[in-house]
């Protein structure tokens, strides 16, 4: 339940912390490759509204948090703060950064550029496509606004342009609007240079083009001036093997007519090809523009001209390293003389560019935006490869945002431990492990570092599970004792008799599910070590085309050569064993080579030569061995990397032979991943740039997975064999877990035309109860499951009209409870909390203090009939809880425990049925008082009755006022508490309670026998109102305060 | 933090109405808003019957986590006023709104006083009182009201309408496309100078009193899959309500507890009156 937005107090478990101050339980488009096989026409969709009510948890973590490409924020009395992340959306704080929450989760991902209209700060134009442009950047969409602070949003065109680098508003006219379109990366394009539009969006024009090969990757407006503007053209191309920076196309552009006419700016800027150039005007000083120039000569350049000439500042390497990932100018919003320049750190610089020193540490590497408080320039924000940070001394100290789950991740996987851990890595962040669940959420805290770099695949070692294996870029494999974190180094390398091994920068690791201590990696051969990785067996010849062309990493970079292995090409990418017979091994290669051994690494052929509509080449980024039969596997390529976008999945039955392609219209984005369900063949999963996809009939039709799931790349999926949970790697939202497939195991096309059906869930595990205190809610909290048992059902159709219940009986048939049901269409997914009903408490003037007194008593495990109601047809099912798998207690305590609760819910009710007894009393004999006068003698007797069942009274219940702080406990208080703390534990009670348990029930007795002992002199009263003709006084019974009861 | 989970229930429609027979217009193809909210209210009964309606009671449960249920009454009366209460362990709280000012009795701490709303809140009750939702009559009600496009809402379109209230709020309310009846309302709320938005989901309409009322309501905050599902059990239309009800009562200077004689006051609930009337109980 606790999300980002968890702060804010719609989320009923907050009523319920803040009332009972309980701390218990878990807080509570592109086209297809080819045409698929037809959909049968008669047939139900089966869309992502089937699956609208299946959501997923965001478990995070925000501990790293991800790259952040942008911020923008309005200053004030309040500081309003949208972070744009590199993969995982736009982040909106109203509370200068305290907490975030995700305002862009229907679109695109990957955001370039954010801007707010200072002028009508509820108007934002977001930008999508990351321009900074690293081998895993992803793509845009266009161009966004809101015109009410993000609650909406709409796309203004510019659909094409792939990425957006800035974006700038008029400060004068909130119409007129410039856009870097950096465009296309992997191939030429036409929609890139300086687009402007003076209506808002409705239309733009091209003000600023060069060449279908050169974008814009700056673009800056003169605030003194919005006539005035600076352009930074870049002629740029990434290659799945080398990427490209500068040629003759940069270059820097000033227009003085609003845009309509530009002209290049030279005078005292490098000569030759330039590269990526940044650019900042100081809003101080308007006539002076900083910019950042690539060239052969990196430098700093500082013009007080308005651009017409320029002066060389700093040139050091720290500052000016990276071009196009850090190009970064900011000028101080007061000091004309102070600006900074992003790079693998930050750097600013006092004396306007000439020297710069680095800004304090404590902050992680790589910075890519920055904003700076305008009222305030000692305040600052930046987004690095590793989140937001902030600081009010210029960057001398930085505070870490963690709150904002953006993490990068490239895989994931489990171990078996009860909760499982879930292990992956990430871009820039290295390799981690954390709880799968945990009481209150899954906090920052709960993770932990096994490894550094940029992290990829991180396994448990299935015999061994103190054993983690993680890695680093370029093959550097660990591995880690999870006890004491331990690591040793366990690459393969180099063999004098080899040629250099090249290691992908996400090199595969494949640990068998079959053979004890066996693993795989690849570089372009495949390795296998039987040993933990101590050694290491090459059992293949090189398995990719070795193309020298594609072999150039060292060259890579264009005008600042770039070789942090990021390119390395003509490698395995992705290595399977088959599960039905360690023989049989699949190995896809980032140069299109599906390669395939079915004698254990002796021989080895190449099966991907001929896929039908796979154009040559293309990157296989996964393959999926069929649980269920060897000869059947599916893979995803991935042809991004040259500009083609299009979604690739294919299906072999016959060990490569002839492969059959399983994408349809319904998806969208280049593939990652595909996991085939380990229990129903036909249940088939799909991982995309733009999201999860699902297949229930083994690929001939798909549905994206939304309900609360955002449209983000999704890297890598495991399906959980014991748990039977989807886990999710995103690259841009961390990590995910759609708990229990059960039910999806069991929707096919026949049971989706009818119109409702139940789908079974797993056994539903209670929880041991425990909690955990957070003080601090500017952390993030991965969601944890709901504590309650899940039953599930399709419905063909939304029910609008009348009423949809479940009901839940015990094994003789007695109602438990009743439970509303959802009603959308597609699948619902209804909670029910495996407990009676919350125990009735006799009214007093506060609450019973302990958390579990507000709950009902647990139901004993065993399986619960449940009957599905709507309207006239009833549908049946079976609920079934079984003892947490860790919990140690016998069978015998755990029938103390439930009878000892039972014993006291039921008590409380019987004193529930005192209290209303003596105030029913009490009152009548007042309301005849009220009839008869004070000075009357019967008045005087029946006050005295009244006084006498007041006095019982307020030795049952606390009457003082000041609520729990009163510190008054009379029975009602004893024994809720009692109640609250057996419900609590669900072993033996000490013998403590237990004979406290006969205490109070022999007060309750005693209670209880006074009242009758009142109740005994009534008739002597009434025959007295007799004569006086007024009502007698009757004491309820039991059986009709039963009857008064509805709840 | 109770009284805002209550909020939402305040603010769905006091009446949310539809003949049992479902509009089936065809959808024309571009149908103005006007046009739409009159099908709106046809569906909701039409004008005759909702102004008909004076006041109503509805009384229900509301599902909270591990298996809490805590029955709710809300009574309403023409033109603004409201009072919703809520039981819990024996004590009953309210939430009142009077037409002008706001007010709540939270006993649940050991306070049984009536104390005013602050500022924020009896804004959002005072526009929650609104009896017949903005839709109806709301030009005169000074409401602008425009139609931000269709999508889908548990699985079936709907018109998405944004309300800009008199006081500048924004909400957006959504009619499904076939029965032009509410089935879901994204608001925000102004808390200390914050926005806090959240959603309400409506469904199981019912006949009653010649009109379809929704008996299912799930609040949330906006984007949460989890929330507070209400089931409203019965529905009484024109009862007799006194407007003492809606009156915040006169708090007597504080006694000393000390030296009360036992029969005066003391902080529990078990002598309210009033509010047993009002939550329909005759003990």
């Amino acid at each position: 339940m606790r999300g980002p937005r968890s702060r804010v107090p719609f989320a009923a478990a907050c009523v319920v912390a803040a009332l009972v101050a309980c701390a218990a339980g878990d807080g509570l488009a592109q086209k297809p490759a080819t045409a698929p096989a037809a959909a049968r026409s008669d047939e139900i969709t089966i869309d992502a509204e089937t699956f609208g009510g299946v959501s997923l948890r965001s478990i995070g973590p925000a501990a790293m948090s991800g790259r952040i490409a942008a911020i923008d924020a309005v200053e004030g009395d309040r500081l309003t703060l949208y972070v744009g992340a590199a993969g995982g959306g736009v982040w909106k704080s109203q509370d200068g950064g305290t907490t975030f929450e995700p305002v862009f989760d229907k679109y695109c991902q990957s955001i370039g550029a954010i801007a707010i209209d200072r002028r009508r700060p509820k108007t934002v134009w977001v930008g999508t496509g990351e321009s900074w442009t690293r081998n895993s950047v992803s793509v845009g969409d266009g161009i966004y606004k809101t015109t009410d602070g993000g609650d909406n949003w709409q796309r203004m065109g510019l659909e094409d342009c792939e990425r957006i680098a800035r974006i700038v508003t008029d400060p004068q006219r909130s119409d007129t609007v410039y856009v870097a379109a950096t465009g296309h990366l992997w191939d030429a394009g036409q929609q890139r240079g300086v687009f402007r539009t003076r209506d808002g969006g409705k239309t733009w024009t091209r003000v600023l083009f060069v060449d279908e090969n050169t974008g814009c990757a700056d673009v800056a407006i003169d605030p003194s001036d919005p006539n005035t503007l600076y352009a930074a053209m870049w002629q740029f191309r990434r290659r799945p093997w080398s990427f490209s920076s500068g040629g003759p196309g940069s270059g820097l552009y000033k227009s003085t007519d609003g845009g309509d006419t530009w002209r290049k700016l030279t005078k005292g800027l490098p000569a030759g090809d330039l590269g990526r150039i940044g650019i900042s005007v100081s809003p101080a000083r308007p006539s002076r523009v900083y910019a950042f120039v690539e060239a052969k000569r990196k430098a700093m350049f500082r013009s007080d001209d308005k651009g017409e000439t320029w002066t060389e500042g700093s040139s050091a390497a720290t500052v000016t390293e990276r071009p196009f990932y850090f190009a970064i100018v900011v000028a101080d919003p007061k000091d004309p003389n102070r600006v900074y320049k992003t790079s693998t750190g930050l750097w600013a610089s006092e004396d306007s560019s000439r020297t710069f020193s680095a800004i304090g540490g404590g902050v992680h590497s790589d910075f890519h935006a920055l904003w700076i408080n305008p009222r305030n320039p000692e305040q600052l924000f930046c987004g690095t490869d590793g989140g937001v940070y902030t600081s009010v001394d210029r960057g001398n100290t930085w505070r870490f945002l963690g709150n904002i789950p953006v993490g990068q991740f490239y895989h994931v996987s489990y171990d078996m431990e009860w909760p499982y851990n879930v292990y992956g890595g990430l871009q820039d962040n290295g390799s981690w492990t954390g709880p799968s669940r945990r009481p209150g959420g899954i906090a920052n805290r709960h993770w932990r570092v096994l490894g550094g770099g940029d992290g990829f695949w991180a396994f448990v070692d299935p015999n061994t599970p103190d054993i983690a294996y993680v890695e680093y870029q370029d093959g550097n494999i660990l591995r880690v004792a999870r006890s004491t974190g331990e690591t040793k180094q366990i690459k393969p390398l180099e063999d004098p008799k080899d040629a250099e091994y090249r290691f992908n920068w996400n090199t595969p690791i494949h640990v068998s599910a079959s053979k004890a201590g066996t693993l795989y990696m690849g570089s372009q051969f495949l390795f296998r070590s039987r040993d933990h990785g101590d050694t290491w067996e090459r059992i293949s010849p090189d398995l990719t085309t070795n193309d020298p062309a594609k072999l150039k990493q060292a060259e890579s970079g264009g005008l600042s050569v770039d070789n942090s292995s990021a390119e390395n090409h003509c490698t395995i990418f992705t290595i399977c064993e088959s599960p039905k017979n360690p023989d049989v091994v699949w190995v896809g290669t980032d140069d299109g080579n599906v390669q395939l051994t079915r004698d254990g690494g002796k021989t080895w052929t190449n099966v991907g030569k001929k896929i039908p509509g796979l154009p040559p080449a293309t990157w296989v980024t996964c393959i999926e061995a069929s649980h269920f039969d060897e000869g059947t596997a599916f893979a995803t390529f991935d042809g991004h990397g040259l500009g083609d976008m299009r979604t690739y999945l294919y299906k072999t039955a016959d060990f490569g032979r002839t492969w059959q392609s399983l994408a349809t219209d319904g998806l969208k984005g280049y593939a990652h991943v595909v996991r085939q369900d380990l229990v129903r063949p036909d249940l088939l999963f799909l991982g995309t740039e733009f999201g999860l996809f699902v297949s229930i009939d083994g690929g001939a039709q798909w549905a994206p997975i939304r309900g609360n799931f955002p449209p983000v790349a999704v890297r890598d999926l495991a399906i959980h064999p014991r748990d039977g949970d989807l886990l999710v790697a995103t690259h841009g939202r961390a990590l995910w877990i759609l708990d229990d497939l059960t039910p999806l195991r069991t929707l096919t096309r026949d049971l989706a035309m009818k119109d409702a059906a139940i789908l079974p869930s797993r056994p539903s595990v209670m929880v041991i109860p425990a909690s955990e205190q957070r003080f601090d809610a500017s952390e993030y909290a991965g969601q944890v499951p709901q504590e309650a048992a899940f039953v599930t059902y399709y419905l063909k159709k939304r029910q609008l009209f009348g009423d949809i219940r479940l009901q839940f009986f015990d094994a003789k048939g007695t109602l438990i409870s009743t439970v509303p049901g959802g009603k959308r269409r597609g699948i619902n997914r209804v909670a029910w909390p495996m407990r009676m009903k919350a125990p009735k408490v006799p009214p007093s003037g506060n609450l019973v203090p302990l958390g579990f007194a507000a709950f009902g008593p647990r139901l004993p495990a065993g399986d619960y009939p449940v009957k599905m109601i709507r309207g006239n047809d009833t549908l049946t099912t079976t609920v079934t809880l079984v003892a947490d798998p860790r919990s140690t207690h016998t069978v015998a305590d755990r029938a103390v425990q439930q009878e000892t609760t039972l014993k006291l819910y039921k008590d409380l009710e019987t004193l529930s049925y005192v209290v209303d007894a003596i105030v029913d009393v009490r009152d009548q004999a007042r309301a005849r008082v009220a009839g008869l006068g004070d000075k009357d003698a019967l008045a005087k007797k029946l006050a005295g009755v009244a006084d006498r069942l007041e006095t019982l009274r307020r030795t049952v219940v606390a009457s003082r006022e000041g609520g729990q702080l009163a510190g008054e406990e009379q029975l009602r208080e004893k024994m809720g508490s009692l109640y609250g703390a057996v419900n609590g534990y669900e072993g033996r009670p000490t013998g403590s309670q237990l004979k406290f348990v006969d205490v109070l029930e022999g007060k309750m007795a005693g209670a209880q026998r006074d009242f009758e002992a009142i109740a005994k002199d009534l008739p002597v009263v009434n025959a007295d109102l007799a004569t006086k003709k007024l009502q007698p006084i009757a004491a309820m019974s039991r059986d009709d305060w039963q009857k008064r009861q509805k709840n | 933090m109770f009284r805002r989970t209550l909020w939402a229930l305040a603010a769905i429609p006091i009446l949310a109405a539809a003949p049992a027979v479902a509009l089936l217009a065809p959808i024309a193809s571009a149908q103005t808003v006007d046009e739409i909210i009159a099908k709106h209210i046809a569906a909701r009964g039409g004008m005759e019957k909702l102004t008909a309606v004076k006041s109503l009671r509805q009384t229900g449960k509301m599902m909270l986590p591990q298996g809490m249920e805590l029955p709710f009454t809300v009574i309403a009366k023409r033109p603004k006023s409201t009072r919703m209460e809520f039981s819990f362990q024996g004590m009953t709280g309210a939430q009142v709104c009077d037409g002008t000012m706001a007010w709540s009795v939270m006993p649940f701490m050991g306070k049984k006083d009536p104390e005013p709303m602050g500022a924020d809140e009896t804004r959002n009750m005072l526009e929650q009182a609104d009896f017949d939702g903005p839709l109806v009559d709301y030009k005169t009600k000074g409401n602008t009201v425009e139609l931000a496009g269709k999508e889908q809402v548990e699985g079936a379109d709907a018109y998405k309408l944004k309300v800009t209230m008199k006081s500048g709020d924004v909400r957006y309310m959504f009619l499904d496309t076939e029965s032009y009846l509410e089935v879901k309302v994204e608001e925000k709320r102004t808390i200390r100078g914050t926005e806090v938005e959240g959603e309400s989901l409506l469904g199981d309409y019912r006949e009653e009193g010649g009109m379809m009322m929704a008996h299912s309501i799930e609040n949330r905050q906006k984007g949460m899959t989890q929330g507070q599902k209400m089931t409203i059990e019965k529905v009484e239309l024109n009862l007799d309500v006194p407007d003492s009800l809606f009156t915040m009562p006169r708090v007597a200077a504080a006694p000393d507890s000390s030296k009360a004689p036992a029969s005066a006051a003391s902080a529990d609930s078990s002598k309210s009156g009033a509010k047993k009337a009002a939550a329909g109980k005759k003990n």
